[in-house]
């Protein structure tokens, strides 16, 4: 049951009743009976809330940073005429900052047997599920003195994929993939590299690369191209322990790797080559395996969007191994984790010769360009303790990067809004080098 | 759980029904039910003992029963009376003491009528802290004692020494005598003084009808009654006659009757009409509406599990404030030549050995680039390290400086 304010204002106006005509208890009686009587008539003549029925429809997954629009139709099956508000509840981080309170209330007039259909409209603040929690009806009498309200739940999820804001760069990195298709006379020949076709020497290609034969054959010199090995094999494991929690900007490091590992996988699919993704911390938090091309990036993107930095610290042991048991064969593992002196030394070096004894090894690691403002900062002396303190954190980055370097891996450190352009770049100069 | 009074619409519905409203609140309403009435048990039997101030029944500490019952002790006939006309036939008895104990609380009429009874000879009249009005009517020749500005002068209760000629007083000596203080006629007896006037004063008539004026009653009450002399003192005052009539009225009776009170207590609501306190109680009925208004909320508050917030150079900025707090310029200072050594040594194609540049091949082609003397491109980059803060931050633009001038000689 609830009332409204027009039950407090009737019985306040009856003050006046009471103080000017009647002061006693008749006179409260006179005017708080017939209000009363007024709410009981609503109570009864409301439109029953618990006999509606509620479906949903509309959007179940969308970027982060797009709206979704979920549609909940609601039936009135009573034979009274439905004059209701309604709540379409959502957690705080579904709607756009401010627009909670507003955006889920709708008012609706459903005559009897008849349904009417309200259009909610999200905008998510986070990745991941957002579930709706539930819809609130209340249902108000003829008079609008009293209603009834009552709650359902109408199940939905509207999942919030990873923006994929690198997107931008994919244009100019496949473009030099095609450069490459056609290049690769100067590439050192003998790593596997396969024949793609005969064309004219230019000045600048590689004189070791000259087809004798196919030049007696005709009146130019002709030079062999070959193609850059496709069909090979790329895991993408991402680490989702407590370094990547870190808030760079506003996003935590994890966010950054997810938009290079899609923009990785999305260049490599397109280059011919096979990608894998781990997730892993303490334990395995997800992988997708063996996808076709045409839905690697959907299937990536849907396992990504549940991904959360988990507060442990990650068992690079477990790690490498669920590594080796997902790349069998040769292939090139990029591992995205932090560079932080500690977990790299006692976790990750000990293991890493398992890996780059049969794989290339390519680790990316999201830099923070905070820490540059840090270092730059002068004038007052918090600010020269700060630029140290940057200072000796670079130094400890670079240190563990050239430890990892030395053990055979390519390290790339790099801020989010570079790290994915990075890491195609390092991918197309491994290709272009014949070492996958 | 079943439900199996719902309808397969209400599958979705997420409110209890009537049933399960009753089967999860019924222990909840027999709780509250058999609160309310022991409540109503507890206030039943405890509430016939409200005494007001100075009644002879009341135990409680502002009673006065345990004076009374040591006058009945010594063989005196206490009664109380409630009406006007036993109060009248009270005081036309011959050797009577008669108590009014809120003199205040009688209207005008009422003490009118008490000082128009012919009293009996050999008889007393007490009254307890009265003011102007009840004193105009029943002791014209005593008077309030003001203060020049005309406000009733009163005292705090404490033992003063009787100095007075009055043999109950003279006999109790020392006493808690204060509240209200009086000016007393020609021939009265004045005890107790105060700040020259007087709380207890006895004016004889005719016949020995006697009248006894008493600034505050707190000698008699229960809770004093055993502190110096105010025992004797009270017996005193109130044993000199066989009989002891102490007046009761219903005070309240005789203002709901329309008879405003003599001592001019008016207090804010006898200024609003009568009609408007039910107004105000139809008011409060509209408050509790609007609160059952307020009170429900359209659906409960949704909560979520939210991410914590970790900046990722926090440790770095830690680092930076502990640095600063145990002053470790010197280390503050390696890291800064450090970092500036790693940018300038690829910048002059000095090679690295061991990931650090030579010492002397780096501070070379620095000075040769920079055109300054070697010893202090040295002195920068190797040397001690800075003795306060402000070296240390001259010692940073030095640096900044050096470094600009070998990136654009």
């Amino acid at each position: 049951m609830v009332l409204t304010g027009r039950t407090a204002l009737l019985a306040a106006l009856g003050a006046l009743v009471v103080g000017l005509l009647l002061p006693s208890w008749a006179g409260i009686g006179a005017v708080t009976l017939p209000v009363l009587l007024g709410v009981l008539v609503d109570l009864a003549l409301a439109a029953p809330v618990r006999t509606l029925r509620l479906d949903r429809s509309g959007d179940t997954a969308i970027r982060l940073g797009e709206s979704a629009t979920v549609e909940l139709t609601v039936t009135n099956p009573s034979k009274r005429p439905l004059r209701a508000q309604l709540r379409d509840a959502w957690p705080p981080s579904a709607w756009r900052p401010g627009t909670a309170a507003a955006g889920s209330r709708h008012t609706v007039t459903i005559p009897a047997g008849e349904r009417r259909r309200l259009t909610t409209l999200l905008a998510p603040t986070r990745r991941g599920d957002h579930h709706a929690h539930r819809v609130t009806v209340r249902s108000m009498g003829p008079l609008g003195l009293a209603g009834r309200q009552g709650s359902h739940r109408a199940p939905w999820t509207v999942r919030a994929l990873p923006p994929f804001t690198s997107r931008k760069h994919l244009p100019s990195r496949l473009a030099r993939l095609r450069e490459l298709d056609g290049r690769t006379s100067v590439l050192a020949r003998g790593q596997g590299t396969e024949f793609d076709s005969l064309r004219e020497y230019l000045p600048g290609d590689d004189v070791r690369s000259i087809d004798w034969r196919a030049s007696a054959r005709r009146n130019t010199v002709a030079v062999r191209t070959w193609r850059p090995e496709r069909d090979r094999h790329i895991l993408i494991v991402l680490d989702t322990g407590r370094t990547s929690a870190g808030r760079v900007g506003d996003a935590p490091r994890l966010d950054a790797a997810l938009d290079a590992a899609l923009l990785l996988t999305a260049l490599a699919t397109r280059a011919g080559d096979r990608v894998d993704l781990l997730a892993h911390d303490l334990h395995r938090r997800g992988s997708v395996v063996g996808r076709s091309p045409n839905e690697i990036l959907p299937a990536f993107t849907n396992a990504m969007a549940t991904l959360e930095p988990a507060l442990l610290e990650t068992d690079m042991r477990a790690l490498t191994s669920s590594a080796l048991r997902m790349a069998p064969h040769r292939s090139l593992i990029v591992l995205i984790t932090g560079l932080d002196a500690r977990p790299i030394e006692e976790g990750l070096l000990p293991h890493l010769p398992l890996l780059t004894r049969r794989h290339e090894v390519v680790l990316a690691s999201v830099a923070d360009p905070r820490l540059d403002d840090l270092a730059t900062a002068r004038g007052t002396v918090r600010d020269v303790y700060g630029a140290a303190a940057a200072e000796q954190t670079r130094a400890d980055r670079r240190r563990t990067a050239e430890r990892l370097t030395r053990h055979g891996a390519t390290v790339l450190d790099a801020p989010p809004a570079t790290l994915p352009p990075a890491l195609a770049d390092a991918y197309l100069a491994l290709k272009a080098a014949g070492r996958l | 759980m079943t439900l199996t009074t719902a309808g397969p619409e209400s599958t979705t519905s997420v409110s209890p029904t009537h049933r399960q409203l009753w089967l999860r609140s019924r222990w909840f309403l027999l709780c509250a039910v058999l609160l309310l009435l022991v409540g109503l048990l507890i206030a039943g039997l405890g509430g016939s003992g409200q005494y007001p101030p100075l009644d002879p029944r009341s135990p409680d500490r502002d009673g006065a029963r345990a004076v009374v019952a040591l006058l009945e002790k010594q063989g005196l006939t206490t009664r109380t009376v409630a009406t006007q006309d036993d109060l009248a036939a009270a005081l036309a008895e011959p050797g009577t003491t008669v108590v009014l104990p809120e003199p205040d609380l009688l209207t005008t009429p009422q003490l009118a009528r008490i000082a128009e009874v012919r009293r009996g000879s050999d008889s007393r009249l007490v009254l307890i802290s009265p003011e102007a009005p009840a004193l105009a009517a029943l002791a014209p020749g005593i008077a309030l004692a003001t203060t020049p500005g005309g406000i009733p002068r009163s005292a705090g209760s404490t033992g003063v020494p009787a100095d007075c000629p009055l043999p109950e007083a003279d006999l109790a000596g020392h006493a808690e005598l204060g509240g209200l203080l009086y000016q007393p006629g020609a021939g009265d007896t004045a005890c107790y003084p105060r700040f020259g006037a007087y709380p207890l004063i006895r004016h004889t008539g005719p016949g020995s009808r006697e009248l006894v004026v008493l600034g505050s009653g707190r000698l008699l009450s229960n809770d004093r009654l055993d502190k110096d002399g105010n025992a004797s003192l009270g017996m005193g005052l109130l044993g000199s006659r066989q009989r002891l009539v102490w007046y009761l009225p219903d005070y309240a009776a005789a203002a709901a009757a329309g008879d405003a009170p003599a001592g001019g207590q008016r207090t804010l609501d006898d200024y609003i009409p009568r009609g408007w306190t039910w107004a105000g109680l139809q008011l409060a009925v509209a408050a509790l509406l609007a609160a059952v208004w307020r009170g429900r909320r359209l659906g409960p508050v949704v909560t979520e599990n939210l991410p914590v917030v970790v900046r990722a150079t926090e440790t770095t900025e830690g680092r930076a404030r502990l640095y600063q707090r145990a002053k470790a310029r010197g280390r503050a200072a390696d890291a800064l030549r450090q970092a500036a050594r790693h940018r300038l040594a690829p910048a002059l194609g000095v090679p690295p050995t061991a990931g650090e540049p030579d010492p002397a091949a780096l501070c070379a082609a620095v000075a040769d680039r920079s055109g300054r003397p070697a010893a202090e491109v040295h002195a920068l980059l190797y040397g001690t390290p800075p003795t306060d803060d402000a070296a240390l931050v001259r010692f940073t633009d030095d640096l900044d400086a050096l470094e600009r001038q070998v990136r654009q000689p």
